[in-house]
């Protein structure tokens, strides 16, 4: 079956030919981009919310300049699609490669696969110690307007662990970036991965985050959307041992008309695993906040403890946002739960704070850094804590 | 010097303050008594600027500024303190970061400089010995976990830490044991000062045989009814308050 | 704790492995051919001696019907209905259309009598409980009677089937029939509009409250028959009115058609009160028969201060896919939904409820029991939406699954949309199973494994059961403990 497509989609339709992905072309054919039609893109039509996609992106030289500068860490960028390998050599335990083509075994989804088939390098790295230094990421889009797909494989070993930080820093083109990250986590291994967008307001940022969680592994991953018009990502995470734990958290902050949807789809395929989904978004102006979350327990995963929270707050009145918690329960002997809030700042508090002196606004800054608190606090490290509490004060700020 | 001129108050269209008048010299304490659902709690609120108060007549002059057109926090730098019945849970916010705001933005107002660290930390922990306060409860989120008589004790801290002209004490007896009350008693008798004014409104006499006024005032129906010394309040708990509910209808 | 020892009593009275309501009745009857199409739908209002503009109104509904899909976005699993191989009408032979007590056929009286649904009046006024109830009873694709009618006539109610309604009270018909479920709103509601053949019809005028329980009460007994039932409740201004509706059917292989259509109209300071009891045929343990559930029922609290509430108490069905709704049109209105749904065997539900906050002020409840068992599927699906200028709006929502045994699912599916700053929403919603603890405190106390499950299950819905008219409460919590058998051990 073909449907027509847009002239967007005749855009991605022909990079998929050019890059001779045939059968996912002819998928791509059938299906063209997701419509609300699909569940998973209910409030994030994309055939309506993408324009003026561009022409595959062409190659461009590392400014060299990096979005955070974290003491004690690792840095690495891709600009463009391309891996650029910057100053020192890595940390040792750490193997960094590069391979052609998209990430291996990409999720069925069909951004997903658009990424695996437009993508020219993917940026592997091994971690195989307990990693002291940070490894930051740094996707950058140079040039004019055009479409970026990159990849980004991670592996922690087993009994390995390491923190990742990756940044996604737009320049004021409207380019549209299509990007993968896959995390696979050794028995017992831990890491804590963090994914920022900053970008400019005029970029559209797409991300697919596949996490593989083995035995006794432990994972936080941390969001944060506080760039782009239109940002989605979309992580899928898969419980694969025992004895794994996982903390998920992000974070949206969202205004003028920007579209900030984090979708993700938590899959406990095994007995005696945990997890938590805390999920914030703040909105202001005619901005969109959008918060889809599924855990599944399949048949045969007893004792999954999974815990799932999107709390809301909105700023002015014409402000949205749109939460779909979902659990999908096949096992009887289970703890899962879903709490969802939405309001405004709560009168009674800023009266409080106001009746000590303290003026309006500052008085709601403070309420939405408490409110903030929990998505932070578990940072330890400090350089990093105050980058990313950072970026919420500033944000605040405008 | 507080004066309060014929001031009537309605909420939802239904009348809850009907002319009060009440003045309260500088350096006298005035204790304010009546029943619940008198009115009293929302000539509180009404004074520390809370919305939602209709405010139909009337004037609230503080120092000879009338108060009503300020917002909250412009009326706590002008020196108004309000210690609620039921001080606010608010998870996220360090009560150690707030009192350094709450301190750093009066003295703004009033055009004075912040307050280094090492100077705030001293005045937090003098007045926080005086309170029988320990370090643990300024560690915890502002209230959040705070039995009713450690909130209590954390209102009369913000005021030692403040320093107000004005004090508003409402119910603060509410849901305080004897040695709380000791306390809490203990804190505000301290903060007593020739420059400063406090009402203190209760249902009860026995938070009067600790913070002694000058003058008691029997407010029913939505204003006072009667004022006197502080023997008024013992022949309040005496007799009880139906002897004025006519007067007041 | 006398309620507990009734719920044990209860339990020992089970006459386990049956369907209590699995009897066939043999009477003839009067049908259609099998099949639909512009014939069925012109024999159907014909049959009904319907008025020429109800017609063109069916036949509306059948031409944008065959444009439609079948939808398939619920959690349900079923092979595609042939809709050539159902009965589109079938009415007992004896009785064209409702008459008084005495003209109904003995046999219909008897299986009501069967059912337990007093359809003598004269028995009910004698009866011990003295609330009185009043019953319309729709059996296959016709009313046959409905009670209490002169009572209610003198306080200008309206208590009779749809198909009367349609010729007594016209205007009231085109006024409101199809304005709060449109013709086109689903696959199934649309259906619903070109062949349904009976259902009931209330009107409550301004400033009165109904002073009875109304209630009607579905049977389908006809073999490869489809009942399609529609049911119109208007409330004027000022006015009450609780009523009830009871579904039940035989047991049989096949699987057979359910598609209603309810719409409730609140006007001004108006509240009505939706009590279901539904339990049509599960199909029996190996999944095989049982009746297709799809249903639409939405209210419309067009007034200001208006309210609707559903409760719902569903054990039935092989397939259930209803989603009792409230459009809060009217400031300062609000709506409710309480929903217990047991799910056993290989029962599939997709239930849940739509609150559409349109209104300033408006407010919501939303408490969902979900109980799976057997190798069942049971998903709350919902959505609370408050629009731009539905100020002030606010919803709570407390969803709630317990499964019992392993190979069963519970699942919750909740869209929530604030689309301005001074709305409030809660949600919360929880999946457990019986705890061991519980089970064991129960069991040392002297109950056995099925008395404790059923105890602790009655627990779980007490708040939704609170909800439900005094006369039904009992009732449900016998229901409920009949569907869990055989759930445990």
């Amino acid at each position: 079956m073909v449907i027509k497509l847009n002239k967007n989609e005749e855009i991605l339709y022909q990079a998929l030919l050019d890059a001779d992905a045939i059968s996912i072309a002819k998928n791509f054919r059938s299906v063209g981009l997701p419509t609300r039609r699909n569940e998973s893109y209910h409030y994030s039509d994309l055939k309506m919310l993408l324009d003026n996609i561009g022409q595959i992106a062409t190659t461009a030289t590392s400014t060299g300049e990096f979005a955070f500068n974290i003491a004690n860490s690792f840095q690495l960028q891709i600009v463009n699609g391309e891996v650029q390998i910057l100053g020192d050599k890595p940390p040792s335990g750490v193997v960094i490669s590069t391979s052609n083509g998209g990430m291996s075994e990409p999720n069925k989804d069909i951004i997903a696969q658009l990424n695996s088939a437009l993508t020219k390098e993917t940026l592997h790295i091994d971690v195989s110690e307990n990693l002291e230094t940070i490894i930051q990421v740094d996707r950058c889009f140079e040039g004019k307007a055009a479409l970026h797909n990159d990849g980004v494989e991670i592996y922690i070993a087993n009994n390995s662990s390491a923190t990742i930080v990756e940044v996604f820093d737009g320049s004021s083109e409207e380019h549209l970036s299509n990007s993968a990250s896959k995390l696979i986590l050794g028995k017992n291994a831990k890491a804590t991965h963090i994914m920022v967008d900053i970008s400019s307001k005029k970029t559209r940022h797409l991300q697919t985050v596949q996490y593989e969680i083995e035995q006794g592994a432990n994972l936080h991953s941390l969001i944060i959307h506080a760039g782009s018009s239109l940002a989605r990502t979309q992580l899928f995470a898969n419980f694969n041992g025992e004895n794994a734990h996982a903390d998920f958290a992000g974070l949206m902050l969202v205004d003028a008309d920007r579209h900030s949807d984090i979708t993700i789809d938590v899959a406990h395929k095994v007995p005696n695993t945990t997890s938590t989904e805390n999920f914030k978004s703040v909105v202001r102006n005619q901005a969109k906040a959008i918060f889809q979350g599924k855990i599944l327990v399949a048949k045969d995963a007893q004792k999954t403890d999974a815990a799932m929270m999107h709390q809301g707050l909105m700023l002015s009145d014409d402000a949205q946002i749109l939460v779909k918690p979902e659990l999908e329960i096949y096992a009887d002997d289970v703890i899962c739960g879903h709490g969802a809030t939405c309001g405004e700042l709560d009168e009674n508090n800023l009266f409080y704070l106001m009746s000590r002196g303290i003026e309006r606004e500052q008085a709601k800054a403070m309420l939405v850094r408490a409110f903030l608190a929990e998505i932070f606090d578990p940072i330890t490290n400090e350089d990093l804590y105050d980058i990313l509490a950072g970026i919420a004060d500033d944000w605040l700020k405008e | 010097m507080l004066e309060i001129r014929d001031l009537h108050v309605s909420v939802e269209d239904k009348e809850i303050l009907k002319g009060v008048n009440l003045v309260i010299p500088k350096g006298e304490i005035h204790a304010i008594m009546g029943r619940n659902g008198s009115g009293k709690s929302t000539l509180s609120y009404v004074m520390a600027g809370k919305s939602g108060y209709e405010i139909t007549k009337g004037e609230i002059i503080l120092d000879g500024v009338n108060i009503l057109d300020m917002e909250p926090n412009e009326r706590a730098s002008a020196g108004l303190f309000l210690a609620f019945q039921y001080p606010i849970e608010i998870p996220g916010v360090a009560t150690m970061t707030f009192l350094k705001a709450a301190m750093n933005a009066q003295r703004k107002a009033r055009g004075e400089e912040e307050l280094s660290t090492p100077d705030f930390m001293r005045e937090v922990k003098q007045a926080a010995k005086m309170l029988e306060i320990d370090n643990k409860m300024l560690k915890r989120a502002l209230n959040v976990g705070f039995s009713g008589g450690e909130k209590k004790r954390a209102e009369i801290l913000q005021m030692a830490l403040l320093k107000p002209k004005m004090c508003v004490f409402d119910e603060t007896d509410s849901g305080l044991d004897i040695d709380a009350l000791r306390i809490v008693s203990q804190g505000v008798n301290a903060l007593r000062d020739a420059n400063r004014s406090m009402l203190v409104i209760t249902h009860y006499q026995r938070l009067l045989n600790y913070i002694i006024p000058d003058v008691v005032h029997v407010f029913s129906n939505g204003k006072i009814v009667k004022s006197g010394d502080k023997s008024l309040a013992l022949e309040l708990e005496e007799k009880g308050y139906a002897q004025y509910d006519e007067s007041a209808a | 704790m006398p309620a507990v020892k009734e719920t044990i009593d209860q339990v020992k009275e089970i006459d386990l492995e049956k369907y209590k309501y699995g009897f066939e009745t043999d009477i003839k009857s009067d049908k259609a051919p099998k099949g639909l199409s512009e014939d069925i739908v012109r024999f159907i209002s014909a049959k009904k001696d319907e008025p020429e503009w109800m017609l063109e109104w069916r036949l509306d509904a059948y031409k944008r019907w065959l444009t439609m899909d079948e939808p398939d976005w619920a959690k349900l699993d079923y092979p595609k209905i042939d809709f050539n191989d159902i009965y589109f009408y079938s009415a007992p032979k004896s009785t064209p259309g409702p008459k008084s007590l005495d003209e109904v056929d003995p046999d219909l009286l008897e299986t009501y009598k069967k059912l337990g649904i007093p359809l003598s009046e004269q028995a009910v006024l004698a009866g011990v409980e003295g609330a009185k109830i009043a019953v319309d009873a729709v059996f296959d694709s016709v009313s046959v009677v409905t009670t209490f009618r002169e009572e209610l006539a003198k306080s200008g109610i309206i208590f009779c089937s749809i198909s009367e309604a349609i010729k007594e009270h016209p205007d009231l018909i085109k006024k409101y029939l199809g304005s709060v479920v449109p013709v086109t709103d689903n696959y199934y509601s649309t259906l619903n509009c070109a062949v349904f053949t009976d259902g009931s019809f209330v009107y409550i005028p301004k400033g009165v409250r109904c002073p009875m329980e109304l209630s009607t009460y579905f049977r389908i007994n006809e073999k490869n028959t489809g009942q399609f039932e529609r049911t119109l409740i208007i409330a004027e201004e000022d006015t009450y009115v609780s009523y009830l509706e009871g579904c039940t059917a035989p047991m049989r292989d096949e699987n057979q058609l359910h598609a209603a259509v309810v719409e409730l109209v609140a006007l001004e300071n108006a509240e009505i009160k939706y009590s279901t009891v539904q339990n049509w045929y599960p199909g029996n343990k190996e999944g095989v028969g049982g009746i297709y559930n799809f249903v639409t029922k939405r209210g419309d609290c067009r007034g200001d201060n208006s309210k609707i509430s559903w409760t719902q108490v569903e054990t039935g069905s092989a397939i259930t896919w209803k989603y009792p709704s409230c459009i809060l049109r009217g400031d300062g209105s609000r709506g409710e939904f309480y929903s217990i749904a047991i799910s056993n065997g290989y029962q599939q539900i997709d239930s849940g409820t739509k609150m559409i906050h349109l209104g300033k002020n408006t407010s919501s409840k939303v408490i969902a029991k979900g109980i799976a068992a057997g190798f069942s599927d049971n998903t709350y699906r919902g959505l609370i939406s408050a629009h731009k200028k539905a100020k002030n709006a606010r919803n709570f929502t407390q969803c709630d699954s317990l499964l019992i045994g392993d190979k069963c699912g519970a699942h919750t599916i909740p869209y929530i949309e604030a689309k301005n700053s001074s709305v409030i929403f809660e949600h919360e919603a929880t999946t457990s199973k019986i705890s061991d603890e519980q089970m064991f405190y129960c069991q040392q106390r002297g109950l056995n494994e099925e008395e404790a499950v059923a105890l602790i299950v009655n627990g779980f819905v007490r708040d939704v059961l609170q909800h439900l008219p005094m006369e039904f409460m009992v009732e449900t919590q016998k229901l409920i403990n009949i569907s869990l058998e055989g759930s445990v051990g």
